[in-house]
């Protein structure tokens, strides 16, 4: 009966997994329990109106950057502090909008233009956006060119002159151009446009310490991603990649001829270029719907389920588990390859590989006493994946390998690190029972669950090499040790209970008998009285004698 | 990230035990002594600074495990590599036949990845000549006909080591200035045509 609440407690029940929406198609916790389809067709709506808000933030940023700007150079320093405090007032009051018109959506979109946080939007605005929709859903066929018209945008952008002739007429451009408006999902945006606010200021200020090619920097960015919001769902997955990467190199050539930036100069601001634009992209370009990212997923997450036996002899891993600080190392390297998942920035999601990395090395360093060589960091990566099977693992290589910086990812530490992940990766993939060092019918017998390795090599042993083993399997053990002491525990108890029990009736029957014997000595005799009157009085016979009556002559 | 930029990536490729992470070890470690403490927490990859001519030129060195497990891993290894040191052992010859097949590989593989047969072990082979297995004029030839230099090395004595590396930091350093003009030429050549510097009025 333990056993098999155990194992419900492990196991997730196969509806559970399904999408909520009754597609048929797997969820997933990050898409709030939704499929892919789904979630996009959700998140549809909810992107308008992050483009929206981005753009009138990204408007604000602009207008913020260009007085501040004005005022370094004019020298009237009065200025800056008051107009910082103004915005992030504004940018609170943003926030609690939001939260109050979560329950009016509908009119949420309309009230934003009216709203003074982006009053430069001019009121004829929506019912325009309205048509624009309408139009575009008697149009279905206009899509297909989209990835033409992404190119020519592109195109566009870098012949267009550097400075748009007003940020209103911009706004009103950009406006025009999003004519899928629809009912957005607040609890989806809001998460993320807090985050995407913050990384935009962050990046202003950035680009403030750069002054001149810092503003075309900010237009190049927001004009690309621009478009790129528009037609990013027409295009595959890898033209998505050779976009974004075409916008890296002709930035950073751009910063290296035009601004002769020195290269340190120029990683550091593409850098902060990648992480201002992965930041806005991330929701669109992460595991798209034109790629087979998603069932990868599934089919590593499945696969590493099926290798839970696996130990660490078998993949000769110089770990050692019972060290403190190894474990402790072990504990920290599987927390940040998990962690990965939740960065959005490439270069972010790269350095949690490296921190997991550096923790690996610390732990075969501890075990080994000597620095770790390939031989025994590989090996170890390996068991560490297994060990955390880390959500969307291809999903995130895959993204890694098509939005990240190439300079990064080619030659440097990191890309050391990302390479034996993607072999660890490779290795699990293809792993079999020579790369185990096993014989095909153990390995058969050990992946279909008939037989587990451990219990066959020491059954007496393993409840107590208790971190070699499978911790679940240890918890068991101990849960069922625990249950049996109570299970004595109880038998006392019960024991006790009895022969309380027989204490009593026996205690009660010799008091009975007690009593018996007593009565019995002392039996009760009811002896008649002579004087009614007196029969209570217990001293009767110490009165005086009664006054009898005598007669006095007289 | 406090990552050092690297320049070039140099892959560590042969059959386990040759000694590639010796001769890592060998070449960092001496470096120690005089040079900042760095990189002591491991040696699977190692970013090291050169001189060369006037130049300083980082290379971004790779150990790879050798294990025969990981053999079918090892393109994920060498992609974009700009050099690989192939190891085998002197005093092992099916180690040679194991450094040919990775030569194939590159060839096949990665056109801009440089050459370096490297015979490890030298010292043993000092100490007694019969142990040798691997025939320098042999390999000497095998070198020239596929256009990779050749070097013979003992991590334990030190011997050769350096030159292998600085070897390695000079072809790049000459190398990189014709790569590089010819990927301009390419590159400027596709930003005419779409967009980037079509924008430039200055
Ligand atoms: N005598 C001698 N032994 C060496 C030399 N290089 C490596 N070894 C030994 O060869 C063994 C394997 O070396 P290692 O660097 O781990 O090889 P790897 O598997 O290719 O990384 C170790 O026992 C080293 O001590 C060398 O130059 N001379
Ligand atoms: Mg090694």
């Amino acid at each position: 009966m333990s056993q098999r609440s155990e194992r419900r407690g492990i196991h997730v029940d196969q509806s559970e997994l399904l999408c909520k929406k009754g597609c048929g198609y797997y969820g997933n916790a990050a898409w709030q329990g939704l499929c892919s389809k789904c979630w996009r067709d959700e998140y549809q709506k909810a992107r308008q109106r992050q483009i929206q808000d981005d753009w009138a933030l990204a408007e604000k940023l602009q207008r913020e950057e260009e007085a501040a700007y004005v005022s370094s150079h004019s020298s009237s320093q009065t200025q800056p502090p008051q107009s910082h405090s103004q915005h992030s007032l504004a940018t609170f009051s943003k926030f609690e909008e939001k939260k109050t018109n979560e329950k009016t959506r509908k009119v949420t979109t309309v009230k934003k233009f009216f709203s003074p946080s982006s009053r430069t939007a001019p009121k004829k605005v929506p019912p325009e956006k309205e048509r624009e929709k309408e139009k575009e859903e008697k149009l279905p066929g206009r899509r297909e060119s989209h990835g033409e018209n992404l190119l020519r945008d592109l195109k566009g952008i870098f012949t267009q002159p550097w400075e748009m002739s007003s940020p209103t007429e911009a706004l009103v451009s950009r406006l025009r151009e999003s004519h899928e408006a629809k009912t957005p999902s607040p609890s989806i945006t809001r998460q993320s446009s807090i985050e995407t606010d913050r990384v935009s200021r962050d990046f202003v200020e950035f680009l403030k310490t750069l002054h001149k090619p810092g503003r075309e920097i900010h237009k190049h960015s927001r004009a690309f991603i621009d478009s790129m919001g528009n037609k990013k769902q027409d295009l595959s997955a890898e033209e998505l990649s050779e976009c974004v990467q075409d916008f890296y190199q002709g930035m950073s050539d751009r910063l290296l001829n035009h601004f002769k930036g020195s290269s340190e100069k120029v990683d550091r601001v593409m850098d902060q270029v990648e992480k201002y634009i992965m930041t806005r992209l991330y929701k669109s370009v992460f595991c798209p719907e034109t790629s087979d990212d998603e069932k990868k997923d599934l089919a590593t997450q499945h696969r590493i389920r099926a290798l839970h036996w696996v130990t660490i002899q078998m993949l000769c891993v110089p770990v050692e588990e019972e060290i403190p600080e190894v474990s402790d190392s072990v504990v920290k390297a599987i927390t940040d390859i998990i962690e990965m998942d939740s960065k959005r920035v490439p270069r972010d999601k790269l350095a949690c590989i490296t921190s997991c990395s550096k923790h690996i090395f610390n732990a075969i360093r501890v075990t080994k006493n000597e620095p770790a060589s390939a031989d025994d960091f590989l090996p170890t990566l390996i068991y560490i994946v297994l060990k955390a099977n880390p959500p969307r693992l291809q999903s995130n290589i895959q993204y890694i390998t098509r939005f990240c910086n190439p300079s990064r990812l080619m030659t440097g530490e990191d890309g050391y690190y990302f390479t034996n992940l993607c072999c660890a990766v490779a290795f699990i993939e293809k792993l079999d029972a020579q790369s185990l060092n096993l014989s095909p019918e153990d390995f058969e017998r050990y992946m279909s669950g008939q037989a587990s390795p451990r219990r066959q090599d020491d059954p007496a042993g393993w409840p107590q090499s208790g971190s070699r083993v499978n911790p679940v399997l240890t918890q068991i053990q101990h849960n069922l040790s625990v249950l049996s002491s109570l299970e004595k525990r109880q038998q006392q108890v019960i024991e006790g209970a009895q022969s309380l029990e027989a204490e009593l009736t026996e205690w009660q029957e010799s008091v009975a008998r007690e009593v018996q014997e007593i009565l019995e000595r002392y039996p009760l005799d009811i002896k008649p009285r002579a004087s009614a009157i007196d029969a209570e009085n217990v001293e009767n016979d110490r009165l005086p004698p009664p006054l009898q009556p005598q007669v006095f002559a007289g | 990230m406090t990552a050092m930029r690297v320049d070039a990536k140099v892959v560590m490729l042969g059959k386990e035990s040759v000694g590639k992470t010796s001769l890592v070890e060998r070449y960092v470690h001496r470096r120690f002594l005089v040079g900042p403490y760095q990189n002591t927490i491991g040696a699977a990859f190692v970013a090291k600074a050169l001189n060369v001519g006037e130049k300083v030129i980082t290379l971004g060195i790779w150990d790879t495990a050798g294990s025969e497990r990981y053999e079918a891993m090892s393109r994920i290894y060498y992609r974009g590599a700009r050099a690989a040191i192939v190891c085998y052992d002197l005093t092992d010859s099916s180690s040679f036949g194991r450094a040919r097949f990775w030569v194939k590989e590159l060839q096949n593989c990665e056109e801009h990845c440089k050459i370096y047969l490297c015979g490890t072990k030298s010292d043993l082979i000092e100490a007694d000549r019969s142990t040798r297995q691997v025939d320098y004029h042999d390999v000497q030839d095998f070198a020239d006909e596929i256009g990779a230099q050749h070097f013979e090395t003992s991590s334990k004595t030190g011997k050769n080591v350096d030159e292998v590396f600085q070897k390695v930091a000079e072809d790049f350093s000459s190398c990189a200035l014709e790569f590089m003009q010819e990927e301009k030429g390419v590159d400027l050549g596709q930003k005419k045509d779409s967009y980037f510097d079509n924008c430039c009025h200055n």
